[in-house]
């Protein structure tokens, strides 16, 4: 098999070949012109079998997955084509599709200096051409495509619970914690083989899933051919596998941990926004509602809980207990191994460490904080331009989930008030060298930490906009 | 002055106290019972101490910290009720009055008015119920047993005082009792009975009320029975042996401390050791009330001592300790100099804010003082506020994460003179402050907290080779722990050169200095890797090591490919294994050699920038495998950072975008990741360490498909060093690879091959008697073995032709070359050397021939292989 590939980026178009799922596995097909097939799978464990009246849902859901998972395939090669076999997609599938490729590969195609735009595109069948053969192809072959032409899906009547994907940093684990203040059944759920995040989602307390997901393994051989290689927007992909999971196991609700600082873009290339974490924008969020409820599900609600907040508003949420301090790990460094150290958590060298610590600084007692992270980052003078791109002081936002520049210079300038941080290296430098340059009036911490308007929160939770 | 016959009776008082573990199974409760009969026997009255069943404490806390809403304490109490009911069953007890009484007593306090406001006295009372409900059915089960003995409420013996300066808080639940020493109890309860049980952690108030002791609090309840009663000893029994010479999860090899006085059992306490809660040692030392500590699983062993200072006693560092979480507050102020109460106006602040200094160094400017770690630093904002209040007075900066490296033993500053070697392990860490105490007892230094755990072992074994820490003089030190309960421990085996002693005898005749492979030995060692590791997909055997012929053949035969680090090293392995089979790495290599590698097919390592960027045409279109420095930039390691920076080999972290930035403008295709660590190393953390850290920087070039994890195998030297233990590293790496699957496991070990394999047989040429020094000269000098010159490497040597004859002389054995420091082993203990005599120098088969050199134009050693 691994002598038939080709490097994908000699490729003319690349396929969906088809999807399938059995007992607890779902099968994700694509390929490279006449290339191997490219299987991924998604395991679903101790699955219940399916009841019949979700079987059209669960299959609309799937066909995302596989539309969305392809992602992390297509842009090994990027060719000028794209073909969906099977059933023709309906106008708003493409179009969703469209955007989530363009936006989410944005960070992928700005690294690689490859312009997107007009190379993605996928066929629809026309709005007018209600095309009868068509429409009895779909009703065998993929009932839940029916609902793009206008006829909504049902209600599952799905059991009132929510499944809260863990990540293994801060956000989640505040979400987690502010649901069982309301008493919200739910379950612990996480994709992947993570340790860490099973030390998380463990310490919760709560049910756990965690589902499976095996790229093809020819991928890797692809990325040794020269493939293109680069950030995807996983949290697409995640949040589509959720979506199977929560019909296939039955929850009326998915609630991700997404702020309202993922919404902002990292830089502008090109005429193009480019937003590191745009699935976890609103703009996802509000794309993938609205087709879940036209397409999937009418009852399944997709929403982020935190998306009111900034990442402040949730570093002080996540303040308030210690029941994570010596589990939890934000760092970008993919620590597939638990360790007991807290450098087997925090590599300290990422934008992410460098700002979830900045942004608990303000919040958590100081021995505690050098408890968690096992060092004092603010005192490490090599660090220095690290943290400034956090400020978006002489560099741009860094390619990561971090918060705003705004809330990062607003957690510095409350530390440099502090006697207990004003003399570490790095607060020192940021007072006598960065602070006079910046206007005192954007630097209050309380205006950062109210919650904002711009959220798809279910009213049953809407009391916890008050509790952050 | 007569003893009184209170005084007759109560010398023969023995305290036993037991913990939660101890008292939590009914196996558990027979060792107890028999402990106390078995003194019970020896004609002494006994007083049990016992603890809580384990983790009931914590549940009670939990209690009292849900206190505002009775359900979830009532679901707590529930899960208390039925832990207890299991144990009652457990015991097979008949009568159930005694434990219903409590459990109803623990559900009355969830009613009580006093629960949702949390009060101090309420919390008191539910925390002491776990002691009193596991006395409760120890006594029941004891004499059901047929053990008669008398259960004893101690807050009728206990009384606290309260401390000035001490808050309600501590008064109720970190209450202290004054050290008294009551005669006449000991004769009241005799009169009673012969053995008691009661309750560690709880006592009474002067208003009657019951109040807890804090942590630690059975081991000191104990000792304040043991005083008051004037006991003959009290016994803490505990899952270990005692206190050891560190903690023996950190140093394996840690020894027992067989005999402590008052003061060092104090300062070990409370500078690490968690066997024994410092606050207990005290209320025996003003009663001079000997304390052991005892394991329950293994009562024959003899334990920790502790009592009064012995006289004469050799000085001896007996213990190195660290504490994690240290906090340092370095307040610096000009207008400290010579001002009359600064030093009290800012220690009024941290007493103020309720915080307790532990160390402190001054300078004219500036005082440094260390905070312990406490639940308050963490949970409140308390450093904050004394920050800001010390900020009127000072400037003040707050240093953390340290930890607190503690060196223990009396009389510490005679030994300084043997810690130069020790100190020197400091030279390359921050080292924060410093401290030594007039009663002479302990040398701290406090250093980052990353760095304690790897810098104990080290200092445990500088300590022990510079013999400040005298482990030899067995009236102090006991066994190790990893003899006490290392189970899989076996007898060392027997080296292959005893058993052909003979044939080495026949080889040295003809000639000397000779060095003798034992092929078998080296089979034996690769199988042995490939065995036991197995997750590793291609091994390389390091030829610097050893690069005879002979061996290059048998270690390719069996299956290993060869790492070479020079053309010369190429030609040779390519004369035992194909070319695909080898690897070369060298350092600082010219340009021509890189070319010459890949021209025969070798694969290739580069580690540094310079090729790329001047001769990248080098590496156009082909493979190669990039070795970093993980040590610069890592930042979780200052030894290893600044090791890093100060190694030649491997390319730093942060130049790792440009050499993929140069690899790709070539046309060069990293295949591979690759670093070294060191030698000699035994810890299997590093390996894992490593190949966590390549294979998180492997996933994110998409071309990397194997990961190279070098060598440093270590190869114990003396009896005393752990071996490596191959059985767990295994499982450590196969951890791994299950997680990054993607990628290509290689390791190149060297020396851990042939070391073994390898014996330097000398003839005595003379010998020499310079007052008390004696001197065995032989004919093999450092040029044909310079690891101990080198290295101050130790290897076995022994007099083959007397190996079994008594070693009753101390001598230095030296070889012939005029160099002061051609010393094969000093301090040897031999028979008596005679000329002609075949020496035999152990573990040489790596890095002697070798290295081996023909300084003073004497020919070194020739090579046989058996």
């Amino acid at each position: 098999m691994a002598s038939t590939l080709a490097n994908p980026r000699q490729a003319q178009s690349f396929r969906f070949v088809r999807c399938g799922y059995a007992t607890g596995e779902a099968e994700l097909v694509y390929a490279f012109d006449d290339g191997p097939d490219l299987i991924e799978r998604i395991g679903f464990p101790d699955a219940p079998t399916l009841p019949e009246e979700r079987k059209p849902a669960f299959s609309a859901a799937l066909r995302l997955l596989h539309l969305i998972a392809g992602v992390s395939y297509y842009k090994a090669g990027v060719p000028p084509r794209i073909v969906v076999e099977g059933v023709p997609l309906d106008v708003a599938t493409a179009e969703f599709l469209d955007q989530i490729y363009l936006h989410g590969l944005a960070e992928f195609a700005y690294q690689n200096k490859l312009d997107l735009r007009g190379r993605i595109s996928f066929a629809r069948h026309s709005r007018e051409g209600g095309n009868p053969v068509l429409h009895s192809e779909k009703k065998e072959l993929d009932p839940g495509l029916r609902r793009g032409d206008g006829q909504k899906p049902e209600v599952l009547w799905l059991p009132r619970r929510t499944l809260v994907p863990i990540g293994g940093g801060k956000d989640s684990l505040v979400s987690v914690e502010m649901l069982k203040s309301i008493r919200e059944p739910m379950t612990a759920v996480w994709v992947g083989d993570s340790a860490l995040i099973a030390a998380c989602a463990q310490r919760t307390g709560l049910p756990m899933l965690n589902l499976k997901r095996r790229l093809a393994p020819e991928l890797f051989e692809y990325n040794r051919l020269g493939a293109w290689n680069g950030h995807i927007p996983v949290t697409a992909i995640n949040s589509a596998i959720l979506l199977c999971a929560a019909i296939l196991y039955g929850y009326d609700a998915i609630a991700f941990s997404n702020e309202a600082s993922a919404s902002a873009a990292t830089l502008e290339y090109d005429g193009q926004p480019v937003n590191h974490q745009w699935s976890k924008s609103l703009d996802f969020e509000r794309g993938l509602r609205e087709y879940t409820k036209s397409h999937i599900a009418a009852d399944m609600d997709y929403f982020s809980l935190l998306r009111p907040w900034s990442e402040l508003a949730v570093t002080r949420a996540f303040a308030r207990q210690t029941r994570y301090d010596d589990v939890f790990s934000s760092c970008n460094r993919n620590f597939r191994i638990r360790g007991e150290r807290p450098a087997d958590r925090w590599c300290g060298q990422c934008p992410k460490c460098h700002f979830v610590f900045l942004a608990l600084a303000p919040f958590v007692a100081k021995p505690r904080l050098l408890g968690i992270f096992g060092r004092n980052l603010l005192d490490d003078a090599t660090l220095a331009s690290g943290f400034d791109a956090l400020l978006e002081y002489r560099e741009h936002k860094p390619f990561e989930c971090v918060g705003e520049g705004g809330e990062s210079r607003a957690a510095m300038y409350t530390l440099s008030q502090r006697p207990e941080w004003r003399e570490d290296a790095l607060i020192a430098r940021f007072a006598e060298e960065i602070l006079p340059q910046l206007n005192p009036a954007g630097l209050a911490l309380e205006p950062l930490l109210a919650p904002s308007p711009e959220h798809f929160l279910p009213p049953r939770l809407q009391g916890l906009l008050d509790a952050a | 002055m007569s003893p009184t016959p209170a005084a007759a009776s109560a010398a023969n008082w023995i305290v036993l106290k037991f913990g939660g573990t101890s008292v939590s199974t009914r196996a558990r409760w027979d060792k107890i019972a028999a402990i106390a009969s078995d003194w019970r026997g020896r004609g002494r009255r006994v007083l049990i101490v016992v603890s809580a069943l384990s983790g009931i404490t914590d549940q009670l806390k939990a209690i009292c910290e849900a206190s505002a809403d009775r359900a979830p304490c009532a679901a707590i109490a529930q899960a208390i009720a039925a832990r207890h009911q299991a144990m009652f069953a457990e015991l097979e007890l008949g009568r159930r009055n005694g434990i219903d009484g409590w459990l109803q007593r623990l559900d009355q306090l969830l009613d009580d008015p006093r629960r949702a406001p949390r009060d101090l006295s309420w919390q008191a009372e539910i925390l002491a119920l776990g002691e009193l409900m596991s006395s409760t059915l120890g006594v029941a089960y004891l004499n059901a047993g047929g053990l008669t003995a008398r259960w004893l409420d101690a807050r009728e013996h206990l009384s606290a005082q309260a401390l000035p300066n001490q808050n309600a808080w501590s008064r109720y639940l970190s209450a202290s009792v004054p050290v008294l020493v009551d005669a006449a109890l000991g004769a009241r309860l005799a009169a009673l009975g012969e053995v008691f049980i009661t309750q560690g952690f709880i006592a009474s108030n002067m208003d009657g009320e019951t109040v807890v002791l804090g942590r630690g609090g059975s081991d000191t309840s104990a000792s304040y029975f043991g005083a008051l009663l004037k006991a003959e000893k009290v016994e803490i029994w505990t899952d270990v042996a005692g206190m050891f010479s560190a903690n023996p999860h950190q140093v394996p090899n840690a020894r027992l401390l067989a005999r402590l006085d008052y003061e060092e059992a104090q300062e070990i306490a409370t500078t690490g050791a968690k066997v024994l809660h410092p606050r207990c040692i005290n209320p025996l030392r003003e009663a001079r009330v000997p304390l052991a500590i005892k394991d329950t699983n293994y009562p024959h062993l003899a334990g920790t001592q502790i009592a009064g200072t012995v006289a004469d006693a050799a000085p001896s560092i007996k213990a190195v300790s660290s504490r994690r979480g240290i906090v340092l507050i370095a307040m610096e102020s000009i207008g400290m100099w010579q001002q009359v109460g600064f030093l009290a106006d800012v220690f009024e602040h941290f007493k103020r804010h309720g915080l307790s200094i532990d160390l402190i160094g001054s300078a004219e400017t500036n005082v440094t003082v260390s905070l312990d770690p406490g639940e308050n630093l963490v949970d409140t904002d308390v450093l904050s506020a004394l920050c800001a209040d010390l900020a009127k007075v000072c400037r003040v900066k707050v240093i953390a994460p340290c930890a607190a490296i503690t060196l223990v033993g009396r009389g510490m500053r005679g030994m300084l003179h043997k810690l130069s070697g020790v100190l020197a392990e400091f030279g390359s860490l921050r080292v924060h402050l410093i401290s030594q105490s007039s009663n002479n007892l302990n040398l701290t230094f406090v250093v980052d907290e990353d760095v304690a755990a790897d810098l104990v072992p080290r200092l445990h074994a500088l300590l022990t080779k510079a013999e400040a820490m005298r482990v030899e003089d067995a009236a102090v030190f006991g066994p190790s722990w990893r003899e006490l309960y290392t189970l899989r421990q076996t007898a060392a085996p027997v080296p292959w050169w005893r058993e052909r002693r003979a044939v080495l005898l026949d080889l040295a005749r003809e000639h000397t200095p000779r060095y003798v492979y034992d092929l078998s030995c080296v089979r034996a060692q690769a199988q042995a890797l490939r065995a036991a590791i197995a997750c590793v997909d291609r091994w390389f055997y390091a030829i610097k090591a050893n690069a005879h012929p002979a061996i290059l053949r048998e270690i390719a035969a069996q299956g290993f490919g060869l790492e070479c680090v020079s053309p010369g090293e190429l030609a040779r392995a390519g004369e035992a294994a194909p070319e695909s089979a080898l690897l070369f790495t060298p350092n600082f290599a010219p340009r021509e050699e890189y070319a010459a590698a890949f021209a025969r097919g070798a694969n290739v390592t580069v580690d540094n920038l310079h090729p790329l960027a001047y001769w990248g045409h080098v590496f156009s279109g082909r493979d190669l495998i990039l070795r970093l420095d993980l040590g610069t930039g890592r930042g979780h390691h200052d030894k290893v950072k600044t090791g890093g920076a100060q190694s030649k080999f491997g390319l730093a972290l942060d130049e790792l975008a440009e050499f993929r930035r140069l690899a790709a403008a070539h046309g060069a295709r990293i295949v591979g990741l690759h670093a070294h660590l060191g030698s000699g190393i035994l810890d299997i953390a590093h390996w894992k360490d490593v190949y966590v850290q390549l294979a998180s920087l492997g996933e994110r070039i998409g071309s990397v498909r194997l990961l190279n994890i070098g060598g440093g195998l270590g190869v114990p030297a003396r009896g005393d060093e752990t071996p490596l233990d191959l059985s767990a590293l295994g499982p450590v790496l196969a951890e791994v690879k299950t997680a990054y699957p993607q990628f290509e496991l290689w390791a190149e070990p060297g020396r851990y091959l042939v070391a073994d394999a390898g014996v330097l047989l000398a003839r005595v040429t003379q010998v020499k008697r310079k007052g008390e020094v004696r001197y065995v000269g032989c004919d093999a000098g450092m040029n044909s073995l310079i690891r101990p010159a080198l290295y101050e490497a130790w290897h076995e040597i022994v007099n083959l032709t007397r190996l079994d004859e008594s070693t009753s002389e101390l001598v230095q054995i030296v070889g012939p070359i005029c160099e002061s420091g051609d010393v094969l082993g000093s301090n040897r203990r031999l028979p008596p050397a005679q000329e002609g005599d075949v020496l035999l120098i152990a573990q040489t088969g790596a890095y002697g021939a070798a290295m081996a050199s023909h300084y003073n134009l004497r020919d070194p050693a020739d090579e046989v292989v058996l």
